[in-house]
């Protein structure tokens, strides 16, 4: 017979602390402690950003003319980075949103750092149509703001579908990573001191895992995903159609919604693995991030970049078939003009370089997987370059022809934006746990309750 | 009243201790888990979220004031572009699409905060740090006389433990 309550309180009134549950205490890791090597990081990461700071300034001051633009490219190396970003941002709402739809349980491991990837991608690309804007200071223009003079903004351009469609992702992004990271707070919160609580415990908004709140926060993810499935498909569609609703050769095609959908997954699920690997290693996170995520991410890359391939076919045999010379101008001297280098990179790193993905024992060995997608990165950005220099560089009148240079203002930008990035994801780090416990929890309980662990 | 404090290990017993709680019309209790369980959230509340509603009135909102936005914008500054009406509405599915989504994103959110009644509190006087490791607690409030049955369906459900705490 069970002893009455009154003597199990006695015998619980000066509990000892209870055991923390092992995926707490690995997962919190990396956020405890202070490592030199990471300070450097940040330090390189913040000089970096700097570096670009003072090299924007200069460009404020001086004008757009020092960024490479000339006759008859006006959208250079920052579109071709905007683009690259918003596409990298892609894989963390596809495994957050999409694959939860799917109930593809694998995605509980790298959900948290792919949707933080997102995030920092996000306000990284987003960052770049006002550096091209040139006079920044005119920004809210953008936006339809009520004015005097009745001015709104034109609802039937592409460009300002952007607007709405990056804000939006943008938006929801931050909304998603923000609920999903609401448990953990709490988490951190309870094993928090200083003002490290204090700040844990005004952002876990009070959660303590009632029955209530679970119900509400499993129904929002829910919806969320319901919602940030089709933003994700629209979000890139939409991109595509900056370039698609011209008319300038190369970019007037109907395959580029999908094609840049596509790509965009493909590239984020690169960019995903090349950062989850080191932070696998470095915060010795084996045990949760397994060769097995690793292995599906790997299917999903060898899928998109088939589809990819795809895409660059169609492009190609399209510009053939349709007899138009200015597109098999454009096309032709993609592949042998004089940028086919970016092609021929494009076309090694995302098609038949990652065809090597066949191979099973490949797709489980991560200094391999690390590499590949180090060149799969470099070659989706290769990919926005082809796209969009060389068909500007090469319109329909020849006299208007032009030779387009990457000038040392933008190779700064450039690295000052990867240096952004870094900077949030390592700020990140040391804040948040990188891993979704309360998800890698549900699995471990489930699988210990219905496992006949009991 | 009395408030008893149980501890489980897993999500089945707490799930099954809540039913019978529940059955025996003790329905003042909270349950508190280290991670989201559907047999538990139905133990506890088998009625659909409300959250749904909040989603469901922002995503219209949207689309609502998304369309009207843009035909009333087009209107008030009508400039002709490409032989298209002033306001021409294949276009403004963009727009209409992208509001539809962030607002119903942000009334989601709502949602969450206004049901799940999300902001900064102090915390419960039962929760315990334990029950954001592995660990499940039910906390009943019972009248003095059902204390020792409430005890002995929740050690008959494998409560690790109950307490006697005070209400």
């Amino acid at each position: 017979m069970a002893p009455p309550a009154t003597a199990v309180a006695d015998a619980l009134a000066s509990p000892a602390r209870p055991r923390d549950s092992r995926a707490n205490i690995d997962i919190m890791a990396p956020t405890k402690g202070v490592q030199w090597p990471y300070f450097l990081a940040l330090g390189a990461a913040v000089l970096g950003v700097l570096q670009a700071l003072v090299v924007l300034l200069y460009q404020t001051y001086v004008g757009l003319g020092v960024a490479g633009y000339q006759q008859p490219v006006f959208w250079g190396l920052y579109i071709v980075t905007f683009v690259f970003w918003i596409g990298i941002g892609h894989a963390g709402t596809l495994i957050s949103a999409i694959l939860f739809l799917f109930r593809a349980k694998w995605r509980n491991a790298v959900n948290r750092g792919a949707e933080a990837l997102t995030v920092f991608a996000v306000i990284t690309a987003a960052l770049f149509p006002i550096l091209h804007l040139g006079r920044i200071w005119k920004l809210y223009y953008l936006i339809p703001y009520p004015n005097q003079r009745s001015l709104w903004v034109n609802f039937k351009s592409p460009l300002l579908w952007d607007v709405f469609a990056i804000s939006t992702y943008a938006s929801i992004s931050v909304i998603f990573f923000y609920i999903g990271l609401i448990p953990d707070i709490a988490i951190a919160r309870d094993r928090a001191t200083g003002v490290k609580k204090a700040i844990y415990t005004v952002l876990a908004l009070g959660w303590q895992g009632t029955g209530p709140q679970w119900k509400a926060h499993s129904r929002s993810v829910l919806h969320l995903s319901g919602l940030a499935t089709p933003l994700v498909l629209s979000v890139h569609s939409v991109v595509s159609w900056d370039f698609a609703m011209s008319i300038v050769p190369g970019w007037h095609a109907t395959i580029f919604a999908p094609y840049f959908v596509a790509g965009a997954v493909f590239g984020g699920f690169a960019m995903v693995i090349n950062i989850m690997i080191p932070v696998r290693r470095i915060f010795r996170l084996e045990r949760y991030l397994t060769d097995y995520h690793f292995e599906n991410m790997s299917r999903f890359i060898l899928l998109t970049s088939t589809i990819c391939g795809y895409a660059y076919a169609a492009e190609y045999f399209i510009a053939w078939y349709s007899g138009v010379e200015f597109e098999q101008s454009s096309f032709w001297l993609r592949a042998f003009g004089p940028y086919w280098l970016s092609t021929w990179c494009m076309i090694t790193f995302n098609v038949i370089l990652p065809q090597l993905l066949w191979i099973k024992r490949l797709r489980t060995n991560l200094p391999f997987l690390f590499g590949l997608c180090f060149f799969i990165n470099i070659g989706m950005w290769f990919e926005r370059y082809v796209i969009i220099i060389t068909s500007l560089s090469r319109e329909y009148i020849t006299g208007s022809w032009g030779l387009y240079v990457i000038s040392p203002v933008e190779l700064s930008v450039l690295a000052g934006s990867f240096c952004w990035f870094s900077m949030w994801f390592l700020l990140f780090l040391k804040v948040f746990p990188v891993i979704a416990i309360t998800e890698v929890k549900e699995l471990e309980i489930h699988a210990r309750d219905h496992g006949g662990a009991h | 009243m009395p408030t008893l404090v149980s501890v489980f290990d897993f999500p089945s017993n707490t799930a099954a201790a809540v039913r019978k709680l529940k059955d025996r019309g003790f329905d003042d209790l909270t349950t508190y888990s280290p991670a989201p369980f559907e047999e538990l959230e139905e133990a506890e509340d088998p009625k659909p979220s409300k959250v749904r509603r909040f989603t469901l009135v922002g995503a219209l909102s949207g689309v609502f004031l998304g369309f009207l936005m843009q035909i009333w914008m087009s209107l008030e500054w009508p400039i002709k572009i490409a032989g298209k009406n002033f306001a021409s509405i294949p276009p403004f599915w963009i727009v209409g699409f992208e509001l539809t989504i962030l607002l119903g994103g942000f009334f989601t959110l709502f949602g969450l905060l206004i049901v799940g009644g999300l902001y900064p509190k102090r915390l419960d006087k039962h929760y315990n740090l334990r029950f954001s490791a592995e660990e499940f607690g039910v906390v009943v409030t019972c009248e003095e006389r059902d204390v020792a049955e409430v005890e002995a369906l929740l050690r008959g459900e494998s409560a690790k433990e109950v307490t006697l705490a005070d209400s």
